[in-house]
């Protein structure tokens, strides 16, 4: 499947039409090269097609996310990008360089951090801190790395007793040593608390503002809606849907959820005709998707409809249609529950 | 280079660091060379014997006397049934039978005896040693009469001048090579991998070749640095002696710690999880451990053993080592073993390259 790709620059604006036809990386920006520029990228193992012919670019200077299941094919990606594994088709070019052909001059202007990394053993922060710095032509003082990162407090203790989200903080810290133009993030939040989450959050949101442009994977919908300027939706290796956040929910999210308890007389599916009604999923609960949520809840409360209030309405109670209602907007999940008929997290 | 160094100097420390792989290595080396030191070490040697006396004459009872007045040696006169049973558990080393009609025989008052000694098959350094203090008691005892008490064939007692201590130095020395190539080399890279560290120094623009090459010899320093810590102990607090010359024994040490690094870097090659680097790791070192003459001479193992144990390295840095410490050799003495340790090397070390799965 040929992936989508937007045209312009991010926004965060109102969704203006979509560009579903695939343009080159440089399209939007008049003769500027890509950050990134992948084409046709395929890998397999074995049987398995791990990645199935990814086409994208990824502009400077913008948080660009992957967001997929596990085993989606996004850390395939993210490393074939990094120069550590090889594609058995495609090509893919970082900063102008072509990293099949140049591995080592695109791995001295980036920085990595790997899913779930481990650094060696008996090693303390300060000289985790130093050795990866001893790894690039280039790189940043070892004291200043620390302070940005908050880790002067540990500096003498051994990165094997870090909290998770200390961790991640030396291991995005250990990703910008060499000062690279393009940082990868792979699940940089997977497995953290809530608070160490909205830190990291708060760190990622640092970096972006250094005009770094910032590619990282994630399974959690609310972190690529506040970190990333545009989304790849991936699934089973291949761009289901790629545009900014905004737009993928207005495209793909289709709106607004409204959901609640069937009474007696209702039947669900005729609502199906409703000006706006995109979905209606009727399984004990009933779960209605709509472009036009007042012209649903009309339609619900109409006092002539067959389901409508018989009961006395001077006793102040209402027996109806909508009985524990909710109303949710769209979010990305939804968006991959459209695009895949699949829940984001399993 | 910059990063070379670091990343070696990194796996140096981190090994030291490691108190659970140091017990294994350097701390066993010296917990055998103190057991060794208190099972033969101390204030010379100590011998014991049960002593059956048929006789029960004054002149047996001193010709007793004098042995157990003899530095070191105890005597114990008991019954016939306790003094064999406490050879067989080896608390005597030989049990003396005195023949009724001793006591005449040396004052020249009746036929000549014999005083039988007993030991347990095979013989040890203490029933030879116990041998050799009878005899000579036995003949002073004889002069005193008329000549007419032999002992009955004495047993060669082959007299070492090297200590057992002198002998375990070399012997630990080859241990902590052969423990510490595949602990810190095997394991330490296969965990690497398993844990993604490799990987992540991947991500950085440092050639694979650095990577591995500092892994390898950082792992090969630390081994160094073990060894001059047991040779320093080894000397100084347990006394053991270096009768040939230091600077011989840095080619074997080098060789040898080359090779079994070559070994461990082979099975990390072969095995995909750290459980199977340790499994096979401890298929490798403990056979070799007690087939390469570590513990004793591998003259006193069967020939088959001795010939499989040949073609394994360990024996010939196990080799090397002793001729040069104990037996004050040159370097033609060693030039073999040297040759055949550099061979293990090299091969293991370009297998291990060729066939290294980075995941």
């Amino acid at each position: 499947m040929a992936a989508l790709a937007s045209a312009g620059r991010p926004s965060s604006g109102p969704p203006p039409m979509l560009a579903p036809s695939r343009c080159r990386p440089d399209g939007g920006l008049r003769g500027e090269m890509a950050d990134i520029d992948v084409e046709g990228l395929v890998k397999r193992y074995g049987a398995v097609v791990a990645v199935d012919g990814l086409t994208f670019a990824v502009e400077k200077g913008e948080v660009f996310g992957m967001l997929g299941p596990n085993g989606a094919g996004k850390t395939t990606t993210l490393e074939i990008i990094e120069g550590l594994r090889t594609p058995d088709a495609g090509s893919v070019h970082v900063l102008g360089t072509d990293v099949l052909a140049h591995p080592s001059t695109v791995k001295e202007r980036i920085g990595v951090q790997l899913q779930a990394t481990a650094l060696p053993e008996f090693t303390r922060v300060r000289e985790a801190v130093e050795l990866f710095g001893a790894l690039y032509r280039r790189s940043r003082p070892t004291a200043e790395v620390m302070e940005e990162f908050n880790l002067e407090e540990k500096a003498e203790a051994y990165t094997t007793d870090l909290s998770g989200g200390q961790m991640q903080r030396l291991s995005i810290a250990l990703a910008l040593i060499n000062d690279p133009d393009l940082v990868f993030l792979d699940e940089p939040t997977t497995g953290l608390d809530p608070q160490a989450r909205l830190n990291i959050w708060t760190v990622i949101e640092g970096i972006r503002k250094r005009g770094k442009t910032v590619v990282l994977t994630t399974h959690y919908m609310e972190e690529a809606e506040r970190l990333c300027d545009r989304v790849a939706v991936i699934d089973r290796g291949r761009i289901v849907a790629l545009d900014t956040p905004p737009h993928l929910i207005a495209q793909h999210a289709v709106g607004t959820t409204i959901e609640f308890e069937p009474v007696l007389g209702l039947d669900p599916q005729s609502l199906r005709s409703v000006l706006g009604v995109e979905r209606v999923v009727a399984d004990g609960r009933v779960s209605i998707t709509t472009r036009n949520p007042e012209a649903l809840l009309h339609a619900l409360l109409d006092p002539t409809a067959p389901w409508a209030s018989t009961g006395d309405a001077a006793d102040g109670e209402r027996e109806g249609a909508i009985r524990d209602l909710m109303v949710r907007h769209g979010t990305l999940e939804d968006v991959f529950l459209s695009l895949t008929g699949r829940s984001l997290r399993e | 280079m910059k990063a070379f160094r670091a990343l070696t100097l990194n796996r140096v420390r981190a090994s030291v660091r490691d108190r659970t792989a140091l017990i294994f290595t350097l701390g066993l080396a010296v917990l055998f060379m103190v057991i060794f030191g208190l099972l033969f070490g101390g204030n010379g040697l100590s011998v014991s014997l049960d002593a059956v006396n048929n006789d029960n004459t004054a002149v047996s009872a001193s010709y007793l006397k004098a042995l157990g007045g003899v530095n070191g040696v105890t005597v114990h006169s008991t019954s016939h049934s306790t003094a064999f049973a406490d050879l067989k558990d080896d608390s005597v080393a030989a049990v003396l039978v005195i023949p009724k009609g001793f006591g005449s025989a040396v004052l020249g008052q009746g036929p000549p005896q014999q005083v039988a000694i007993y030991q347990a098959a095979g013989g040890s350094s203490s029933s030879a040693i116990a041998d050799a203090v009878v005899a000579n008691v036995t003949a002073r005892t004889a002069g005193l009469g008329h000549l007419n008490v032999t002992l009955g064939t004495p047993q060669s007692a082959d007299v070492n001048q090297v200590t057992e201590m002198d002998y375990m130095l070399p012997s630990m020395i080859a241990y902590i090579i052969l423990f510490s190539g595949v602990n810190y080399v095997a394991i330490g890279l296969v965990e690497m991998r398993v844990k993604q560290i490799l990987r992540r120094f991947r991500a950085t623009p440092v050639r694979s070749g650095t990577i591995l090459s500092a892994q390898v010899v950082g792992g090969g320093l630390t081994v160094l640095l073990q060894i001059v810590v047991l040779v320093a102990l080894g000397i100084w607090v347990f006394g053991a002696k270096n009768y040939g010359s230091w600077l011989l024994l840095i080619p074997p040490i080098v060789l040898g710690t080359a090779a079994f690094v070559g070994i461990g870097f082979l099975i990390t090659s072969i095995s995909r999880t750290s459980e199977s680097a340790r499994a096979l790791a401890a298929m490798v070192t403990f056979p070799l451990m007690f087939l390469s003459g570590l513990f004793f001479p591998m003259s006193s193992l069967p020939a088959v053993v001795q010939t499989i144990a040949r073609i394994l390295p360990l024996a010939w840095a196990s080799d090397a080592l002793h001729q040069v410490m104990n037996d004050a050799a040159g370097f033609s003495a060693i030039t073999t073993d040297c040759l055949v340790m550099l061979a293990w090397a090299v091969v293991t070390i370009s297998i291990a390259t060729w066939r290294f799965r980075w995941d």
